[in-house]
């Protein structure tokens, strides 16, 4: 078992706690719960806790098959404000 | 805005093999990296493959650019690539500008797994990746002393890394283990997975006994009455029994706490004990980097045996999205090896798309593909034990694929 103290997103500091005791409560989606928590919406992106979102979260497991249960945006790197829009 | 016929993001063994193929198939060629030197992960690999014969990445990098460079290849280092869409050609938007190209490769490669520990956002704490690049790339040591949570094929290269440029591992843990995350394994599971590290280390296996991984109940075994010192590999002690319970420290790691673990990860806290060490490796494996291929629309599938999830492609590394290639770990964690002949096919299957077929060309495509076979049946570094399962699966989705588009179309 894991410690419930411990930090699963390490940009916004959103601890194992809180992920599961939101996921109960709501039985939210891993989208739902990355909106809720915002765990996964710091600099990096998500690309640390992605799995663990998805994994905390209450989804059927045949869905995750053929589909990425957090879905991919662009920008896929955080970028500076001055190279948005840009078309060099 | 910038133009090339095939432009490539990654400057790995894959992409630049790729590149060079494609290069001599009389092809425009630019590659993007985000790194400032070219070579990807290869750069952090050194390895003894058999007594006397090493495998130096920084060797096999310089090799590879300066075969791209000699056949015109443009490489474009410290450029991010962002976004990648499909106009009427593709576009690839980075940090440095906007390129436009009739075929685009995605050869990004793996990420490492995270693995949650209580105290693991410490300065000090690293994932095992990035202690290679300090050491191998950067030439600096993580620290004197450190700990290594996670017992995989790159635990063991890694380790021996660390421990040629002087640095000290006090010992190689098991993970804490939760049942919620699908990316950690009971000790019990893990030591199934010792036969893919033969190669690393063979002396543990024989020490072990490769007759305590062939079932379960003397898995179980063999790890209630593991030896309390660890069995060693290269004077490294790896534990199966024990794990990091937490990592300690104020303002950067002093240490850890280490508690016992059975076979099906239930930790024993009241046996807890402490060791210092300034550095703490946490080593979870590696998945494919897709989100270039997730944004450009290419279906997905779950293939654990391949690290994750994993875009549709076939043997030519074409996927099903027009003008959009893969090559390397994107398509499956595997040995740099794989990677390059990966990417010479797909650089093959990128002349072909441009110039058209040829007997030729045909033939080198062929060759390649039986070549990435050869490669991976004499392969010494093996990720997964099933990847050749996992290789099989995704041929028959393709397959799959392509009986129902054309039912569609009918
Ligand atoms: C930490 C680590 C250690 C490894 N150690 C070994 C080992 O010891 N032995 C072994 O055989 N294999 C090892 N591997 C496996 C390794 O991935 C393969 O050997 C091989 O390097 C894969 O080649 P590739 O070309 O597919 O990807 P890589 O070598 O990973 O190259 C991908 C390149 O793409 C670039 N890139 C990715 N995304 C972007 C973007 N958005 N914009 C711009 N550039 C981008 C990266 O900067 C990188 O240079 C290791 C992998 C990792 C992650």
């Amino acid at each position: 078992m894991m410690d419930r103290e411990t930090i699963i997103c390490r940009c916004e500091e959103v601890t194992y706690e809180e992920l599961i005791t939101t996921a109960d409560s709501y039985h939210c989606s891993a989208r739902e719960l990355k909106l809720r928590t915002r765990a996964g919406m710091g600099i990096c992106g998500g690309r640390t806790c992605r799995f663990l979102i998805e994994d905390a979260a209450e989804e059927s497991k045949e869905k995750v098959y053929e589909n990425i249960p957090l879905k991919y945006q662009p920008p896929v790197r955080p970028m500076r404000f001055d190279e948005g829009g840009k078309n060099k | 805005m910038n133009e090339a016929e095939v432009v490539i993001i990654g400057a790995g063994p894959a992409g630049l093999s790729a590149a060079i193929q494609s290069a001599r198939c009389g092809l425009r060629v630019t590659v993007l990296d985000e790194f400032m030197k070219p070579g990807g992960r290869l750069l952090g690999q050194l390895h003894e493959e058999k007594k006397g014969v090493w495998w130096n990445g920084i060797e096999e990098a310089d090799r590879l650019y300066e075969d791209a460079v000699n056949s015109g290849v443009h490489i474009r280092l410290g450029t991010t690539v962002y976004h990648i869409e499909k106009e009427n050609r593709w576009v690839t938007e980075t940090s440095e500008g906007t390129w436009e190209s009739r075929c685009l490769l995605l050869a990004a490669g793996a990420a490492e797994t995270p693995l949650p520990i209580s105290g693991w956002t410490l300065p000090g704490v690293m994932s095992i990746g990035a202690a290679q690049v300090m050491t191998n790339v950067h030439r600096v040591t993580p620290g004197n002393k450190g700990i290594i949570i996670g017992i995989n094929p790159l635990t063991m290269a890694i380790a021996r890394e660390l421990q040629l440029a002087g640095v000290e591992i006090e010992g190689i843990y098991i993970p804490p283990y939760e049942k919620k995350f699908r990316q950690m394994e009971t000790p019990e599971q893990i030591l199934a997975g010792m036969q893919r590290m033969a190669h690393l280390a063979p002396s543990f296996l024989l020490r072990v006994g490769s007759r305590f991984l062939v079932n379960q109940w003397t898995r179980q075994k063999a790890i209630q009455f593991y030896p309390k010192k660890g069995l060693s590999v290269w004077g490294i002690p790896i534990h199966f029994d024990k794990t990091v319970t937490k990592i300690i420290g104020e303002n950067e790691v002093k240490g850890g706490f280490i508690s016992s673990i059975n076979a099906e990860g239930i930790i024993k806290e009241e046996e807890q004990y402490r060791k210092e060490v300034d550095f703490v490796c946490i080593s979870g494996g590696l998945y494919p980097l897709v989100e270039l291929a997730a944004v450009a629309g290419c279906p997905f599938y779950l293939i654990p045996e391949l690290g994750g999830h994993i875009p549709l492609h076939n043997q030519t590394m074409h996927t099903p999205v027009e003008g959009l290639f893969v090559a390397g770990n994107i398509t499956g964690i595997e040995s740099a090896k794989i990677a390059m002949v990966q990417g010479e096919t797909a650089g093959l299957s990128m002349g072909k798309a441009v110039n058209g077929t040829s007997r030729d060309i045909e033939e080198k495509l062929h060759q390649s593909v039986q070549n990435e076979k050869r490669i991976r049946a004499e392969a010494l570094i093996q990720f997964h034990p099933e990847v050749k399962k996992g290789r099989e699966k995704m041929h028959e989705l393709w397959q799959n694929y392509v009986k129902e588009s054309a039912a569609a179309k009918e």
